[in-house]
């Protein structure tokens, strides 16, 4: 297992005047949510979040509007400040820091790109990728190295002196990436930056950061509220609802194996051709009892569409192998009930 | 498929009946007391299709004004209060009023002075002096008749007059009692989107205040206007009767009173504070002294191509053109000192202004609490009379060019304050946040996002404040405040008609050519953003 990059220990958010009351009575006599709000007129925002990512992890945080996510990542670098519980950075708990080491953990570690892109409309590009460096008074021969390095990243060479206004929607999230890449942080918290943008255009993106993160192999927070969009990029997804985390896993196991009927019904009409793998569909070698002789042969690790390839062009079923072993069989209806999503018969 | 959306039928629009047990219910609850009535009265006007009333509430018709008091239709109420007031003038002015009788005093009058010079004539013993009176007692009594004549005239009109009152309160009556249902009915269409704000029902507090009402104004009214001769106490407020009876006997009046406290607060306070005020002045006065150095003292060519060049590099050849004439006009008139002095007046009325306003609209802007403190004190800054802070002034800074500086920044000061705190209230969140996200100081979050993004407004502020600045000048000449106010000022005094005009245009001049090189500049830094 790699290091923890961050870390989140049972972290509640309740917003309101008497916060610190409603939280004791949410420890004391575990009051839920519309309680607080009747009793204290206070909104639970955040739920018990307790979560931990690895470095180099791209973890998406899912919810529709309102369920919490955006404060539960502000909670990260402290643009909110949590009601209960514990945050860690490589290790350090961030709500003990003084503020000036707060303020630089979010110069050096953390980079944030924001829905709304958030640009400075007065300074130009490369001077608004270099905000986060000015703020930490680096030369400015090095920052301007820096930031068109940066923009050579996100494939924005060339606008360097243009202003933010010049640029298409698509090129200034692109510019927003660029700019929490600068300062080459640890950490970088996504929130919902894909969202204001075209489909077309936000897949390119997707593809474009995913495989950016990969290359710089920095751990991410990637809020979403479209569950197509968490499944394609993150290697992980936490589901929040009302404040509350409701499952957390990867992908194929939030798809296979959702947690209870809210999850169901949100990956019911996701697609799982390229989600479900041979091996979670199969069954054991020794309880088929068909014929296998020419049969066409899949790794476990093939996706559904590998195996429609396969099965397409045969009667029979296709063999799974694991290192060259054959270890199970996936028939037809076994095939055909994956697609569906791994409904019973 | 759910069955709710299997079972969901299609009517046609004709064939939809009406439901009318819950409409029912709401009027009920609407209407209060009487709630049969207006079910029923409101359903009428629901059906009717024709824009004449089917109703007719014979309650409004009799009760007027007191029934829409007890409903609370406070509209309806005061219109027909007047006007049934009218009515009732008319129909007193005929009943009971004389409108015939100071002409018939003046009949009887007449009538006496005829018989008496009668009387001088039967009593003469000479035959000319029996004519003259003679003569003169059949004028008066000529005079007396058609008196008397026009008097009776005016009897016989108040049987008219009365009779045209009447008829109106008749037509007021009938128009009340036909159109109360429709308006009780808008106030109901009113009730279900508001029910909070809109008052429904009878209630008791309703009907006192709208018989107290009735009972104050009416009476008095027909009262003052229907007798002759009515109480002097209702003609002019008894202030001297008050005064006397708070005061005491022969101890001057309330205002007398009031004046000769605020004259000596004022007084002692002007010499308490006095090192504090001779302080601001002393400031004041270093601002203007460099100000005036540098337009008075330097060689005027200096100044003038300064000026020009400016001119040009702010907002280009037209405005440079326009600012050589203007100032050509004001040297040649012999204008150039009083001119130079009435810039340096505006120019360091309008540093102070913004020296002090932007950092305060900056506080405002970021402190409701501070904003909402401070928001009465500009709007008296603001519509308080120049004239009636002129006078504390004097109290306080004396006469002379730094109190006039001082009271135009009364005047001047809010547009910068105001539009700084609405421009940093402007800044996006989502900006400020990133700018917090990558670990900004409060300094630099003011530095770097909140003053540039809200420097649009600021310099439109700054704008504001010099035109108001401008405005000022020849106010504060009031005063003793020097430059072409005080040119003004003097012809104003001799009704000096040339002299008048030509300062005119000089500080019209003058504020043009600030105002387009301000503004050209402004919009040269605009074009960058």
């Amino acid at each position: 297992m790699t290091e923890t990059v961050v870390k989140l220990t049972d972290v509640w958010k309740i917003f309101g005047a008497r916060a610190e009351e409603a939280m004791t009575a949410v420890r004391n006599e575990g009051i839920g949510k519309p309680e607080v709000l009747e009793r204290f007129n206070c909104v639970v925002g955040v739920q018990g979040a307790t979560f931990e990512v690895p470095r180099g992890e791209i973890f998406c945080i899912m919810g529709l509007s309102g369920s919490g996510k955006s404060t539960l990542v502000r909670h990260i670098n402290r643009l909110i400040e949590p009601t209960s519980g514990k945050i860690e950075i490589l290790g350090h708990d961030v709500s003990q820091i003084s503020e000036t080491e707060l303020r630089r953990i979010r110069a050096q570690q953390i980079g944030m790109v924001f829905q709304h892109m958030a640009l400075m409309p007065h300074r130009s590009v490369r001077d608004n990728v270099a905000y986060p460096l000015e703020i930490r008074k680096v030369s400015k021969s090095k920052r301007w190295a820096v930031s068109d390095h940066a923009l050579g990243l996100v494939d924005l060479t060339g606008y360097e002196d243009r202003l933010p206004k010049e640029l298409s929607g698509g090129m200034q999230q692109r510019v927003g990436i660029a700019r929490a890449l600068a300062s080459d942080p640890e950490i970088l918290l996504m929130d919902e930056p894909f969202s204001a943008l075209d489909p077309l255009i936000r897949l390119q993106l997707q593809d474009q950061f995913k495989a950016l993160v990969a290359q710089l192999q920095k751990t991410t927070l990637f809020i979403t509220h479209d569950l197509d969009e968490a499944i394609r990029i993150g290697h992980r997804i936490a589901i929040m609802k009302d404040g509350v985390i409701v499952q957390i896993g990867t992908p194929e196991d939030i798809v296979m194996n959702p947690a209870d009927d809210y999850v169901r019904e949100f990956v019911q009409g996701i697609s799982k051709l390229k989600l479900v793998k041979a091996h979670s569909i199969m069954e054991p070698l020794d309880s088929y009892s068909g014929p296998t002789e020419g049969a066409p042969r899949a790794d476990e690790g093939a996706d559904l569409d590998q195996l429609i390839d396969l099965a397409v062009n045969t009667d029979l079923p296709v063999i799974i192998t694991d290192g060259g072993q054959d270890i199970g069989v996936v028939t037809k209806p076994r095939l055909l009930r994956g697609i569906q999503g791994g409904k019973n018969d | 498929m759910t069955d709710a959306t299997a079972e969901l039928k299609v009517t046609a629009a004709s064939d939809i009946e009406v439901d009318r047990d819950a409409l029912d219910q709401s009027i009920k609850e609407f209407a209060g007391p009487n709630g049969d009535y207006y079910v029923n009265a409101f359903h009428k006007i629901h059906d009717a299709t024709s824009a004449v009333p089917n109703t007719f509430n014979l309650w409004a018709a009799v009760l007027g004004p007191f029934w829409s008091a007890s409903r609370a239709i406070w509209g309806m109420f005061w219109t027909f209060l007047i006007l049934e007031i009218i009515a009732w003038v008319q129909i007193g002015r005929g009943a009971w009023g004389n409108p015939g009788a100071d002409l018939a005093e003046r009949a009887a009058r007449q009538q006496d002075r005829a018989n008496e010079l009668l009387g001088r004539a039967a009593d003469a013993t000479e035959q000319a002096d029996v004519d003259r009176f003679t003569k003169l007692a059949e004028n008066i009594q000529r005079a007396a008749d058609s008196s008397l004549e026009k008097a009776q005239a005016a009897q016989s009109e108040a049987l008219g007059i009365m009779i045209t009152g009447l008829l109106m309160l008749l037509v007021f009556k009938l128009v009340q009692g036909f159109y109360a249902d429709r308006i009780y009915e808008k106030q109901y269409s009113n009730w279900r989107i508001d029910p909070e704000s809109t008052e429904s029902g009878r209630s008791n507090r309703n009907i006192v205040l709208g018989a107290i009402l009735i009972a104050a104004i009416g009476p008095l009214i027909v009262y003052k206007f229907t007798v002759n001769a009515s109480l002097a106490m209702l003609d002019a407020f008894p202030e001297k009767e008050v005064s006397a009876l708070i005061l005491g006997e022969g101890q001057g009046t309330l205002f007398s009173t009031v004046a000769t406290w605020m004259e000596a607060q004022i007084d002692a306070a002007a010499l308490a504070g006095g090192d504090v005020f001779d302080g601001i002045v002393a400031g004041v006065r270093s601002v203007l002294d460099g100000l005036t150095i540098a337009l008075i003292g330097s060689p005027w060519p200096v100044v003038m191509l300064v000026i020009c060049v400016t001119a040009w590099r702010a907002a280009g050849p037209r405005v440079a053109i326009f600012t050589a004439s203007s100032l050509a006009y004001i040297a040649l008139l012999g204008y150039w000192d009083v001119a130079m002095e009435t810039v340096a007046l505006v120019g360091a009325a309008v540093l102070l202004c913004v020296a002090f306003g932007i950092p305060l609209g900056i506080w405002f802007g970021k402190s409701k609490r501070a904003y909402r403190a401070a928001e009465p004190v500009l709007d008296l800054m603001q519509t308080l009379p120049a004239f009636v802070y002129l006078i504390p002034i004097i109290a306080f800074f004396g006469t002379g060019n730094p109190p006039g500086i001082l009271a135009t920044i009364i005047f001047g000061m809010p547009p910068v304050i105001r539009l700084t705190a609405l421009g940093m209230r402007g800044v996006p969140e989502s900006i400020k946040e990133a700018a917090v996200a990558f670990g900004a100081s409060k300094w630099q979050l003011l530095k770097d996002v909140e003053v540039p993004l809200a420097s649009p407004s600021i310099m439109a502020g700054v704008n504001q404040t010099i035109l108001m600045c401008l405005s000022m000048v020849v106010i504060i000449s009031l005063i003793g405040g020097g430059g072409l106010g005080k040119e003004i000022l003097e012809a104003l005094q001799y009704a000096a008609k040339g002299p008048g005009l030509l300062g005119g245009f000089a500080i019209l001049f003058c504020a043009m050519v600030i105002d387009r090189i301000v503004q050209g500049a402004f919009r040269r830094e605009d074009e960058k953003v």
